[in-house]
């Protein structure tokens, strides 16, 4: 009997390993079900001519891109992931609600799934089940890339150019970073970008602005600091340690490239790049800046400023209703000093449809993903909350000044709208960017021998870059 | 003419057979067959989102053992080794500790294990978040509490000196009311007589302890280290919540560390040869315990 048990083991271990075993190859083998072929990749395929079957060679000679194709026909209900916390949920139900009863046919159902990771993690393991998918979702917006090179995204392009959608409203930098490989497979939904956010009755009290320059900040900071015997009563700003996209474009305007044009190396170890580090343990070590690290860093900051044990914080421009709410002092918004350059990234997130999913679904999710996206949907976001006007349409016309009369502080947005550009993408960012944001916490936390550090983080990127 | 007639004993084993037949189909399908997946991904450079990979050989070993990959394994393994021997400290010393305290049957001490037993009923993720509360540096009770006898505030949290004992503070106040209650219920079982004798023979409390309590505890005690060495070498919620394997990698344990590597880097290769690695680790110390514990364990019987 034991015999017995043994081999039938030893043989359904043996089944497992061969079913195991049948699926690659180098030729590549298949890890989930591949999607059938969409309208969208039909349209596409279309367009793109070569050899085509009669049926195809038929659509080729209609227009372009057929709307029907896209139509919903059925009573469908679908799901939309998101990432927008409870003081955004009024918001989100008034959208919902709002589209549902624009229409008869679709239902949207929204679920939060969490914060942007846990978008992340659910999308990707639902992506490589090949089931229990939205039809629609938020998706941080570094992601975009890894995302549309995975084939996680429904090319849009079709969708767009058969229903006449308005992509050209949108600013160039956000189209850019809503694009893989010149297919746009997202569309940017609530955008923000990096701001100091300062306590403006002391700065008129001291007589001080946000410098406009990074190499102005020595004076700025010794200003507006109080360090009494070591001690720091009050830092003069505070640096988002948690994530580096706060901290990266100080290095972009410094002429950093972060990733060099080989796609394989990065330049974190060039002059300008150590300089940058020294500039800011500098700050940290003489009490001018606090370098906010670990799980409850984002509470810590803000709750410093609140209490006015910081005089400014580097963060999203989302957050500017809930600064402004808190504080009981005039909040203001700067645009971050400059480099050689006072470029900016994008932030926040945007919305796409996963490519696994029916045409049904689809269909279904591109209605609500052009409502999502349609202007006034856009201006009840940016009244709302602190995210910014993303159509051309509004930002240069009446709407824009109005937009401004309510929320003044955003005229530093508006002013460099053009200098907000898409991040970084590459398929090696999100590990580069852990190594990164590790190395730059300890370097400025505990008292470490920086180029020796500096060496070592540059080795371990390279090694990524190479490898990805 | 020689009957060909199936023995009793035949029949009787295939009956047995066809009774496990279903439990070893769960187990092929969902322990071997996922195991074998991940031999097979850990040979490639699947990257989770793709429907395709390519076989890249033994890169992602090498990685592992001879690339920068090593480093990140010997971290996470101290890190691991670390928090494992803590929890298993608060786990077996803790829990004995307070099992003898506890070990009066009256209705005041059954509400007092009670109330050591119950934070084991919480869940793991609404613990964690109450913790981030008490650790939190301005707001936190416990540096409220050390400021209040005049001691500096902690950055539990973002002190990599601190960060992992933080970790082992929320686990440990789950799981030593644990370790208390299955020590309480071997302590009952070990016969009153051998207590009775031992008195008789003047032995004192402490040698009673030594030299009846602890050996007849010994297979609890090798049921505890087991069980709880391998589910803290598996933790991962508290470091999740707490930490996020910070600050600077020094709480990366290493099932945060194949998480890390499978859902935020993409790096699905590399995640599958970690969790080979780990798996084996595992097995290899598992084995070494039930074969060393063969020779120092004391059954009853």
């Amino acid at each position: 009997m034991k015999k017995m048990l043994a081999v039938t083991l030893a043989a359904a271990m043996t089944a497992g390993l061969l079913a195991g075993c049948s699926g690659g190859g180098s030729t590549g083998g298949g890890a989930a079900k591949a999607p059938e072929t969409t309208a969208a990749q039909e349209t596409t395929a279309a367009a793109a001519g070569g050899e085509k079957t009669d049926e195809t060679k038929a659509e080729a000679a209609a227009p372009a891109a057929d709307a029907s194709k896209y139509e919903v026909t059925e009573p469908i209900t679908i799901q939309w992931w998101h990432a927008l916390e409870d003081q955004y949920s009024q918001t989100v139900q008034d959208v919902v609600d709002g589209f549902n009863s624009s229409q008869d046919l679709i239902t949207v159902e929204p679920v939060y799934v969490g914060n942007y990771a846990a978008v992340n993690e659910a999308l990707v393991a639902a992506h490589a089940a090949g089931t229990g998918l939205p039809a629609i979702t938020v998706a941080n917006t570094p992601y975009v890339a890894e995302y549309g090179a995975g084939g996680l995204t429904e090319d849009l392009t079709p969708y767009i150019e058969a229903t006449g959608f308005e992509i050209d409203d949108f600013g160039k930098g956000l189209v850019d970073a809503t694009s893989y490989e010149d297919k746009q497979v997202a569309l940017p939904f609530l955008i923000s970008t990096q701001v100091m956010y300062y306590n403006k009755d002391i700065a008129d009290e001291l007589g001080v602005t946000i410098p406009e320059k990074f190499d102005d900040m020595d004076q700025f900071l010794e200003a507006v600091s109080v360090v009494n015997n070591g001690t720091t009563e009050r830092y003069g700003t505070i640096i988002p340690g948690w994530d580096q996209w706060y901290f990266e474009t100080f290095y972009l305007n410094k002429d950093v490239k972060i990733i060099n044009d080989d796609r394989i190396s990065t330049d974190l170890d060039s002059e300008a790049a150590t300089g940058l580090v020294n500039k800011f343990k500098e700050w940290c070590d003489k009490g001018y800046i606090y370098w906010a690290n670990g799980e409850d860093a984002s509470s810590i900051m803000r709750q410093n400023f609140i209490d006015k044990k910081a005089f400014s914080v580097c963060h999203t421009s989302s957050l500017y209703n809930t600064y402004v709410d808190k504080c009981d002092f005039e909040v203001g918004m700067s645009w971050l000093p400059a480099g050689d350059t006072k470029n900016q990234e994008i932030g926040g997130c945007v919305l796409l449809i996963p490519s696994k999913n029916d045409q049904a679904t689809k269909n279904a999710a591109w209605q609500f993903l052009s409502y999502l996206c349609s202007k006034e949907v856009n201006m009840k976001w940016a009244k709302e909350t602190g995210y910014i006007p993303t159509r051309n349409s509004v930002l240069h016309t009446d709407e824009g000044v109005k937009f401004l009369e309510e929320k003044p502080a955003f005229q530093c947005i508006f002013d460099n709208l053009d200098l907000i550009n898409p991040r970084i993408q590459h398929p090696g960012w999100s590990q580069l960017a852990t190594i990164w944001k590790n190395y730059m916490a300890e370097m400025m936390i505990e008292d470490v021998d920086i180029p020796s550090k500096i060496e070592d983080m540059t080795e371990e990127i390279n090694e990524v870059l190479e490898d990805s | 003419m020689k009957k060909n007639k199936i023995s009793p004993r035949t029949i009787s084993a295939l009956k047995d057979f066809i009774c496990v037949v279903p439990a070893l189909i769960f187990l092929a399908v969902f322990t071997y067959y996922p195991i074998c997946k991940l031999v097979q991904i850990s040979f490639t450079d699947w990257n989770l989102l793709n429907d395709r990979w390519n076989y890249v050989g033994l890169k992602n070993w090498i990685w592992l053992f001879h690339g920068s990959g090593t480093k990140h394994l010997l971290n996470s393994l101290r890190v691991t080794v670390l928090y494992s021997i803590g929890e298993l400290t608060i786990t077996l010393v803790g829990g004995m500790i307070l099992a003898l305290v506890f070990n009066r049957m009256s209705r005041s001490f059954s509400l007092m294990r009670a109330i050591v037993f119950m934070p084991k009923y919480v869940a793991m993720s609404s613990a964690a978040v109450i913790y981030l509360w008490i650790l939190n540096t301005d707001t936190g009770i416990l540096n409220y509490l050390l400021r209040a006898v005049g001691l500096p505030a902690v950055d539990w949290l973002g002190n990599r000196h601190t960060a992992l004992i933080s970790v082992l503070m929320l686990t440990g106040w789950r799981a030593i009311g644990y370790g208390m209650m299955i020590y309480l219920s071997a302590m009952i079982g070990i016969p009153r007589d051998y207590y009775e004798a031992a008195a008789l023979d003047g032995a004192t409390s402490a040698q009673k302890f030594w030299k009846i309590t602890l050996p007849m505890l010994s297979p609890t005690t090798l049921f505890l280290f087991v069980t709880t060495f391998i589910s803290s070498m598996k933790v991962f919620q508290s470091v999740d919540i707490l930490t996020s394997g910070g600050p600077y990698r020094s709480t990366e344990v290493f099932v945060y560390k194949i998480y890390l590597y499978a859902m935020e880097d993409f790096r699905m290769d590399r995640a599958s040869v970690i969790a080979i690695a780990f798996f084996i680790l595992l097995l290899v110390v598992t084995a070494s315990t039930f074969k060393i514990s063969n020779k120092n364990v004391h059954y009853d019987s």
